[in-house]
């Protein structure tokens, strides 16, 4: 679907949130001074919808995740935006285990139809609570899906996915990639969660990235076109993840590297590399690489421009990796 | 139990001095000079001069993240170059610039700030019991917001400490917003301090713009708790007159705060000027006294930030970083 119309990756999500409130008068958004539209993502939602549909709440993380959960169950199709994902922290127990395990744990007789909003990512000075990417914590417990987009286009698709899904989906955005401009449809479409995009061709190389690194990755590309041809492939989400699409990259270029701007240790890119191990040895014709957030908690200041994934670190891991 | 004259200066010093710093971190984040953001104090400092001033080094203290606990580290006697140091990513910040907003001063018993709100009310119950433990005469001072208590470690916090009659202060420095929504849309009580009565907890309502009564209070509720009564629950009743953080919207709900209402706070209930006013009127001071004042805090302020940008920037190696996680 081509469109010349631009949206910031902000108001993609905002044109999600606003057609699928019209076309579904059970969905409804909750959060911490979600009236006031402090990011640019529920401005004026407010004002459109009333309070019945745009619930402003305390800081009260817990309560809001449990009243999403709770309305979700008699039937409501809730969105709880927490601004940051670092908040959702606070209301760990009732993410990771009373709305991930519901469904299977009381005899998969009942949806639970919530989205779970927040934006994270490093790279901007102020650590911890307000930097730290949770996905690989979510993808260990089964349940959830989560998916985080790279572009307006896929944001908006996501975010109707994420809202049509009958699961708890955690749509996790970039917060250095919240003004992004890119080519938005009008019309309704899906992005549906489990389906990766190939963002460039290629046949030396396979770079799997998310979210802000996809831009990281295609810099890189595009600076070795030259000398390699280096494929890049968004997952887009990563619970469902689409082993297929990276599978049939790597019949073409037998080498990868994951770009991961979460936790090194047990996150995402460990997993990725555990399915290859398991699903395309023999596609491998080198170790596969990986470029995550080293194993430290994430800093502010002006350090955390390069302890996240910097295109320099993604190319010297690409050369270590078309060497090997 | 009362303030001396000699309290009434030096409060007053420290109010002025707080708003100065206050005023610095303000041209800092515009000037881009600050790694991450900034939450302006602007006129609600009193409560935050009077929560520090009679703690002795020893007690403990969660300061309020409006002015980013400046206010309450100085009238704690902290020296708080590091911590500006901090707030500029230089390698002589308190957490080696690697915090940006995060404070942490374990000499002075200042372990934390965090930018989940309510994140002070679990550990305050911690500090309460370590104090009663060791029995050493150690005290608590958890400075919050009337929005965090929007979180249910408050309320946890606040049953634990009732139950346990642990050496906590409630210091709520209420000035009726929670980021832009406003506390009379999330609350069905005017006065925040009503959610003590469930626990048992006493409670008074203070004038936050009025610093000797804030201090006062402060005197009140350290005799309270020093003395093994429990927890006491304080409520400052502050303005905030700019936004919630440097740079964003200024509304409550969907609504635009009025400007007009904001200058007004700003001119006609500004703790310092309120302040400096009485203490001109009994005559401990004249004007030229607080002239005095204000110049040598403006001074400061200046010579502050001409230390911070004198250090490094804090650039440790990812190796460094590495063999840091853990003790």
């Amino acid at each position: 679907m081509k469109s010349d119309r631009e949206l910031t990756l902000s108001e993609a999500i905002r044109e999600a949130y606003v057609e699928e409130m019209r076309r579904d008068d059970r969905v409804f958004l909750i959060g911490t001074s979600i009236e006031a539209g402090t990011f640019p993502h529920t401005k004026g939602l407010a004002d459109q919808f009333g309070a019945s549909r745009v619930l402003d709440t305390p800081i009260s993380e817990p309560a809001m995740t449990g009243c999403a959960m709770g309305a979700a169950q008699e039937g409501l199709r809730p969105v709880v935006d927490y601004m940051y994902a670092g908040f959702a922290y606070c209301a760990g127990s009732e993410v990771f285990l009373q709305a991930a395990q519901y469904h299977f744990l009381h005899g998969s007789q009942h949806p639970l139809p919530m989205v779970m909003v927040g934006t994270c990512g490093v790279g901007r000075r102020v650590a911890n609570e307000h930097a730290t990417l949770p996905y690989g914590a979510l993808i260990h417990h089964p349940g959830l899906k989560v998916c985080m987009p790279s572009t307006p286009y896929d944001a908006k698709g996501l975010m109707k996915a994420a809202i049509r899904d009958d699961n708890p989906v955690f749509f996790l955005w970039h917060t250095s990639l919240m003004m992004l401009k890119g080519p938005v449809p009008e019309e309704d479409y899906v992005v549906p969660l489990g389906v990766a995009d190939v963002k460039r061709s290629g046949s030396d190389l396979t770079i799997l990235a998310s979210g802000l690194q996809v831009g990281n990755a295609l810099k890189v590309a595009a600076k070795l076109a030259p000398e390699f041809s280096i494929e890049v492939i968004d997952p887009r989400s990563f619970e469902p993840f689409d082993r297929e699409c990276l599978l049939k990259s790597l019949e073409k270029t037998h080498r990868l590297v994951i770009v991961d701007e979460d936790f090194e240790r047990g996150g995402f890119a460990a997993e990725v590399m555990a399915q290859v191990m398991e699903h395309g040895y023999d596609l491998i014709d080198a170790p596969v690489k990986r470029v995550c957030h080293p194993h430290f908690p994430v800093p502010g200041g002006y350090i955390d421009a390069y302890t996240m994934p910097t295109p320099e670190r993604i190319e010297a891991a690409v050369r270590g990796a078309l060497e090997a | 139990m009362a303030l001396s004259n000699q309290h009434d200066v030096e409060l007053f010093r420290t109010l002025v001095r707080a708003m100065a710093l206050d005023r610095l971190m303000m041209r800092l984040i515009r000037a881009g000079r600050l790694v991450g953001f900034y939450h302006e104090g602007g006129v609600a400092l009193a409560p935050g001069v009077a929560a520090g001033f009679f703690l002795d080094k020893d007690d403990i203290m969660w300061p309020h993240y409006r002015a980013h606990g400046v206010a309450h580290m100085l009238s704690k006697r902290v020296d708080v170059k590091p911590y500006f140091a901090e707030h500029l990513g230089r390698t002589e910040g308190c957490c080696k610039g690697r915090s940006s907003f995060h404070a942490s001063f374990p000499a002075d018993h200042i372990f934390g700030s965090s930018g989940n709100i309510g994140a002070n009310f679990p550990a305050s119950v911690g500090y309460g019991f370590a104090a009663k433990r060791k029995s050493l005469g150690q005290i608590v001072m958890n400075c919050s917001g009337d929005g965090s208590y929007g979180s249910g470690r408050a309320h946890e916090a606040l049953l634990m400490c009732a139950n346990w009659k642990l050496p906590v202060i409630f210091w709520c420095e209420a000035n009726g917003m929670a980021q832009h929504s406003s506390m009379d849309q999330l609350f069905p009580t005017p006065n925040i301090s009503n959610l003590a009565a469930g626990y048992g907890i006493p409670s008074h309502i203070i004038d936050g713009q009025d610093l000797f009564a804030c201090a006062e209070a402060a005197q009140l509720a350290i005799a309270h708790v020093r003395a093994g009564k429990g927890p006491i629950f304080i409520e400052c009743k502050t303005l905030r007159a700019q936004e919630h953080s440097v740079g964003g919207v200024n509304y409550a709900g969907t609504t635009p705060r009025d400007p007009e209402l904001m200058r007004e706070w700003k001119e006609e209930r500004n703790p310092e000027t309120l302040a400096a006013a009485a203490l001109v009127q009994q005559g401990l001071l004249a004007q030229t006294d607080v002239d005095a004042i204000r110049a040598a805090a403006e001074s400061e302020a200046d010579a502050i930030e001409h230390y911070c940008e004198s250090l490094p920037k804090a650039l440790p190696s990812i190796e460094d970083l590495q063999s840091a996680v853990y003790a």
